[in-house]
């Protein structure tokens, strides 16, 4: 039995996405979505992609009804709230609304790219908000997270 | 269909997770997923999902190479944008790793700019949803929207133009799930501005097959090629993907001596876009 559940969709495939690091030892599910997989037309390759995600994670891997799904395996593990990594995908989010109905669902933001006070870029033309994002975005980056994953390929070619 | 698949059915059931070898993958999602595209195909594409090969690629990464050479077909590519896409590993730590990899941030600041390429498509996704499946503005084509074909023509879709150029891109994107970034650039502007073809089609085509396909980036950047999300269409000559493509294509082209592309950019614009070049002298 579990207080939460975690439900891994296609936007945040990695076991160090805010929605594990939120609920750590939690069950956790990624759904092959039926309904998207029939509508997109969605090719094997990328089925096999997306299942090769899903192996590097500590997820059941299951298919169907996506909201169904996630639901029937809460149940199974007496779980009262799923937690989920937030996206900006609009078949992502009618999803997190359809689970609302039925239970409690926390989205956890994703690690943003760059960060902007008050009021966003302007979205017209990239120049426009790159003009706004550039500085932040140097600023912004983590330079001992950088080490970390590139640790033993400095020094290689192509500096 | 196997029994272990049939097994799997039910709700409740997982899936398996234990494979001996990819091939047995493949012919378990052959099964469990018969309705898929290409499931008849014999073989999928090489490049294996998760994030221990997100994570490989990041440190591969050559930053300054990238910044001189990405447009080039034998450039120095990062092959992420597969692994960005699918949350594998984030934008922000391709960018930490790429400033940790240079010894100066300016020789990473292509890379960084065509990362942030994708956090602002996905702003827009933020802001407009479905949206991205219609036009952010009006075409500058001189064409009305609704004249462009809303199916791509089988010649196209099946990579049989004769064309060996974009013959090739198709193939590519069908059996490996890829296409260089330049290259979807000159197909898109082929089937739109050649072929009259409107950009969702096109768009839609790219869905089923990019290993990397999000709405968000596929759609916009169709859009930016139509010029719907852009001051002016985008479209090239021979000459351009000569260049960048070294002429490996053009060299065995069955079309070589009737290339639609082979002209100056002044001939094709007025080839491809005479309503506008009209107005524009009318106007003076």
């Amino acid at each position: 039995m579990a207080d939460r559940v975690i439900w891994v969709h296609d936007y945040a495939m990695r076991s160090t996405s805010p929605a594990f690091a939120r609920a750590p030892q939690s069950p956790a599910i990624f759904v092959f979505d039926e309904e998207w997989i029939a509508s997109e037309g969605l090719s094997l390759k990328r089925l096999v992609f997306l299942y090769e995600c899903a192996l590097e994670m500590p997820v059941s891997i299951r298919k169907g009804a996506v909201v169904e799904t996630v639901l029937a395996f809460a149940r199974e593990h007496g779980a009262s709230e799923v937690v989920t990594t937030a996206c900006v995908s609009p078949r992502i989010r009618e999803q997190v609304q359809r689970l609302r109905g039925s239970i409690r669902v926390e989205v956890v933001e994703d690690e943003p790219f760059v960060g902007f006070d008050g009021r966003g870029p302007d979205l017209r033309r990239f120049s426009r908000y790159w003009s706004k994002a550039e500085r932040r975005v140097f600023e912004g980056a983590d330079r001992g997270r950088g080490e970390l994953l590139t640790a033993g390929t400095r020094g290689g070619a192509g500096r | 269909m196997s029994r272990q698949a049939q097994d799997n059915e039910g709700s409740g059931a997982d899936l398996r997770r234990d494979f001996a070898r990819r091939e047995d993958l493949v012919a378990y999602l052959r099964a469990v997923f018969p309705g898929a595209t290409g499931v008849t195909d014999e073989r999928v594409s090489e490049t294996r999902g998760g994030r221990p090969e997100g994570l490989a690629r990041l440190c591969a990464m050559r930053p300054r190479e990238y910044g001189r050479t990405r447009n080039f077909f034998d450039g120095a590519v990062t092959g992420l944008s597969a692994y960005l896409r699918h949350g594998c590993v984030t934008l922000a730590e391709a960018r930490d790793a790429a400033l940790a990899i240079v010894d100066r941030d300016e020789d990473a600041h292509k890379l960084v700019q065509e990362l942030a390429w994708r956090d602002y498509y996905q702003r827009v996704y933020d802001a407009v949803g479905e949206g991205v499946w219609r036009d952010r503005e009006e075409w500058k084509t001189g064409r009305p929207a609704s004249s462009y074909a809303r199916e791509a023509p089988p010649d196209v879709l099946a990579g049989e133009t004769g064309l060996a150029c974009m013959d090739s891109f198709v193939r590519g994107l069908v059996e490996n799930g890829e296409m260089h970034n330049h290259a979807r650039m000159w197909f898109a502007s082929y089937l739109i501005h050649w072929r009259g073809v409107h950009w969702a089609a096109g768009a839609a085509f790219f869905l089923e097959h990019l290993l990397d396909a999000d709405p968000a980036s596929n759609n916009l950047s169709w859009q930016w090629v139509a010029s719907a999300f852009s001051h002016k269409p985008y479209f090239f000559n021979r000459e351009n993907l000569e260049r960048y493509t070294g002429g490996a294509h053009c060299a065995g082209c069955a079309r070589a001596a009737d290339c639609p592309f082979d002209a100056s950019y002044e001939a094709l614009e007025r080839r491809l876009f005479p309503a506008t070049i009209e107005g524009r002298e009318r106007r003076g």
